[in-house]
């Protein structure tokens, strides 16, 4: 059986879908279905990372693709399971985050094996491979979510509370104990964008406790004000790009925040747990050990989307580990209405937007059949399944294969990042 | 001359009994708290007036032992406010508060970061009679040592001009939950007395002044606040030093300011730890800095 697809992005025009499986990225020409892009990571987790050389490998799982060529092409053993480290819980080789600079013209990966940002140049007219690697930076703690900025400065949040700012170029990468981070929470990071506003440049920090924070840029050691409004973990913050005075924030509530960012007003809270219950199955129990006669099933938020179609504001959430998309308007009094629930047969993974045409890619995580789906979001906001055989193509082009489900990497994380008592 | 040997049994036997005192201590205490209606801001029930019908006495330091550290990135279910705005001070400040109008007469200005035993708090209360103190610890038990020393202290001096109401404790994260409790800019002084060294270079990161914390810290002073440090480990005062000076808020307060400074000699010998230093005759250093102006291109 296939792995399933972590990871989707689509580019803003529509013509190309980048997608993560396991430790390896890949690049879909959505004319054609063809792969036109790929790299893996190889990096070999079952060493220790300090005497870590860098080990790179052909790729086993992805040899269909005989045309392709690999970028770092010397061939080394690759480890195969990831070995835990003593204690720790295990390290996968995977891809975490993607995302695209605003002229797509980088993809900025990031790997938790080396606790690396890993940048690409973006070539689409290069037939070989449309993915060229241009840097690896090092952060000393794992990297959990990326934002670029407009003049290529790269904000990396870590898993120790910090942020880093880094340039996206082919400059050697920087060591990464010279490294000193420009904002920090003393909270795992979850989230991180970069925006402007009114001229000005600002950073949005989410946390596991349920702190947003807003700090200006580059000027980073002023903090502008933290957003309150969460009494859970958050997990993502979104920015409509139809209208960036806005933040939608999720994450362990069974709502959403609807903020005006800059002047620190929560507009609206978004109700999801009576919408999402008839979906919500054991698998969203807490944990045996953290059951208590109270526990309830439990909401978390894996993306929150935003589209605007002919005047009319659509908002997309998918919540953790369920099979369906929840779509809103959000009226110009800044009231939410909910308008559908979009159901598939199996439980959705990741979901991506692409906004020229207002088409939803969703990976599924099913052992047989197409790992993604194309919805296509109507003008009325509802999503309908579209008429294209693109969810098949996609899929051939994925070579992961696995023995069992039991061989999948985590698909479903973002719960971890609840907090449970102590004592 | 060796000591007799006490066997395991009775060792472990004695520590229980020991713990047990302690505990039962702590107990009546509480419940004496509890009677005084002080401090505790998750409560929701009104504040009752005290009819000073429990006999308070000071409290005694040595039931309220507790190890030395606990971790400040741990996640301990800690209380602290949704926002500043949902932080009920008048559960610390019974008599700030004005009932009419269900709002805080003053706010907090001064806040003692990991206060310890709260000596530092009870030498300023004099010496600022119409502002609010707030000590902020992480430990649970020496907190409530410092509620109770504070309970004692109103209702002995309750008839006097020094009544302790502007001081109080709560137990909190500083390096986490600080704009939980603090609005921007509300805060003029900011003490460090003392903080836990972190000697290893790994554990740097745990230690109370960091790059990244010294934003949050200007962020809840106003711009000419003071943030005051002091400290008996050398090392992590210049460690303190290096990492206030490089950061673009704040500027060092020299030498003659220190010298005319009345928080700076109170500080010098009113917390149990540098009174502990004094006896063991170390050394204390001291450094001071100014929150400066926000820069006029941010928010
Ligand atoms: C060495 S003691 C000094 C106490 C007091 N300032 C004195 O001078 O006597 C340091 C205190 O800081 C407290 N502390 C450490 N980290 C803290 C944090 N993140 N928030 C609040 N208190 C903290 C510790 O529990 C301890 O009581």
């Amino acid at each position: 059986m296939k792995h399933p697809f972590q990871l989707l992005l689509a580019n803003s025009k529509g013509t190309h879908l980048f997608v993560s499986v396991k430790n390896h990225l890949q690049v879909y020409d959505l004319s054609n279905g063809n792969v036109v892009g790929s790299w893996s990571d190889t990096v070999d987790i079952s060493v220790p990372s300090k005497k870590q050389e860098k080990k790179v490998a052909s790729v086993e799982e992805l040899k269909g693709d005989k045309k392709l060529k690999n970028n770092d092409a010397k061939p080394v053993a690759v480890a195969k399971t990831p070995v835990p480290i003593q204690g720790a819980t295990p390290i996968y080789n995977y891809i975490r985050s993607l995302n695209l600079s605003k002229d797509e013209k980088y993809l900025v990966g990031t790997t938790d094996s080396d606790k690396a940002a890993v940048i690409f140049e973006v070539d689409l007219a290069n037939s070989e491979n449309c993915l060229k690697i241009i840097k690896r930076q090092i952060f000393p703690k794992r990297p959990c979510a990326v934002s670029i900025g407009d003049d290529s400065d790269l904000i990396v949040a870590d898993k120790f509370g910090d942020v880093y700012a880094t340039t996206i170029d082919s400059e050697p990468p920087v060591d990464e104990k010279a490294l000193t981070p420009i904002l920090g929470h003393v909270s795992m990071l979850s989230d991180v964008k970069f925006t402007r506003f009114n001229g000005k440049k600002f950073i949005l920090t989410g946390d596991r406790d349920e702190h947003i924070r807003i700090t200006n840029y580059p000027k980073a050691y002023v903090v502008k004000n933290w957003l309150f409004g969460h009494h859970e973990f958050v997990s993502t913050l979104h920015i409509p790009s139809y209208d960036p005075s806005l933040l939608i924030s999720g994450g362990g509530d069974d709502y959403l925040c609807l903020w005006k960012w800059y002047d620190n007003k929560l507009l609206a809270k978004i109700e999801l747990r009576d919408l999402i219950a008839p979906y919500l199955t054991e698998a969203h129990m807490p944990a045996e050990r953290f059951l208590k006669p109270d526990s309830v099933k439990e909401i978390s938020i894996t993306k929150i989307l935003t589209h605007s179609v002919d005047d009319k504001k659509i908002l997309l959430v998918l919540c953790e580990n369920t099979n369906c998309i929840l779509t809103f308007e959000i009226a110009g009094d800044f009231s939410v209405k909910h308008l559908q629930t979009f159901v598939t047969k199996d439980s959705i993974i990741d979901i991506c937007l692409e906004e020229t045409s207002g088409r939803v890619f969703a990976s599924i995580d099913r052992e047989e059949g197409d790992l993604v789906e194309l919805y296509d979001l109507g003008p009325d906001g509802q999503l309908s399944v579209a008429s294209t055989n693109m969810g098949t193509k996609i899929t051939e082009g994925n070579h992961c294969q696995v023995e069992s489900r039991q061989n999948f990497y985590p698909l479903y994380y973002i719960n971890t990042l609840r907090k449970r008592s102590e004592h | 001359m060796a000591k007799p040997v006490k066997d395991k049994e009775t060792q472990l036997r004695e520590q229980q009994e020991a713990e047990t005192r302690r505990r039962q201590y702590r107990t009546n205490q509480e419940e004496t708290r509890k009677k005084l209606k002080h401090a505790r801001f998750e409560e929701s029930e009104p504040v009752e007036d005290t009819d000073g019908k429990a006999q308070v006495h000071l409290p005694r330091k040595r039931f309220y032992r507790q190890r030395a550290h606990s971790n400040p990135f741990s996640d301990h279910r800690l209380e602290y406010p949704r926002s500043p705005e949902d932080m009920k001070w008048e559960k610390l400040y019974p008599q700030y508060h004005d009932k009419d109008s269900d709002s805080m007469l003053s706010k907090v200005e001064i806040a003692d970061i990991g206060c310890g035993y709260g000596g530092l708090l009870t030498k300023l209360a004099p010496e600022y009679p119409s502002t609010l103190i707030l000590g902020m610890e992480i430990r649970v038990q020496v907190t409530q040592y410092v509620e109770d020393r504070i309970i004692a202290l109103r209702e002995k001096h309750k008839d006097d001009e020094v009544n302790f109401q502007n001081i109080s404790v709560l137990r909190g994260n500083a390096m986490k939950f600080l704009p939980n409790f603090f609005q921007k800019g509300q805060l003029s002084k900011m003490f460090f007395c003392f903080p836990d060294p972190h000697f290893k270079q790994r554990k740097h990161k745990a230690r109370i002044i960091t790059n990244t914390l010294l934003s949050e810290y200007a962020y809840v002073l106003r711009e000419g606040g003071v943030v005051y440090t002091i400290t008996d480990v050398e090392d992590l005062h210049i460690w303190m030093a290096k990492h206030l000076e490089e950061h673009p808020m704040f500027e060092r307060l020299d030498k003659a300011w220190e010298e005319q400074d009345k928080c700076v000699s109170i500080m010098y010998n009113a917390t149990e730890e540098g009174q502990k230093v004094t006896r063991n005759k170390g050394s204390k250093w001291i450094a001071c800095f100014r929150r400066l102006p926000t820069p006029e291109d941010c928010d």
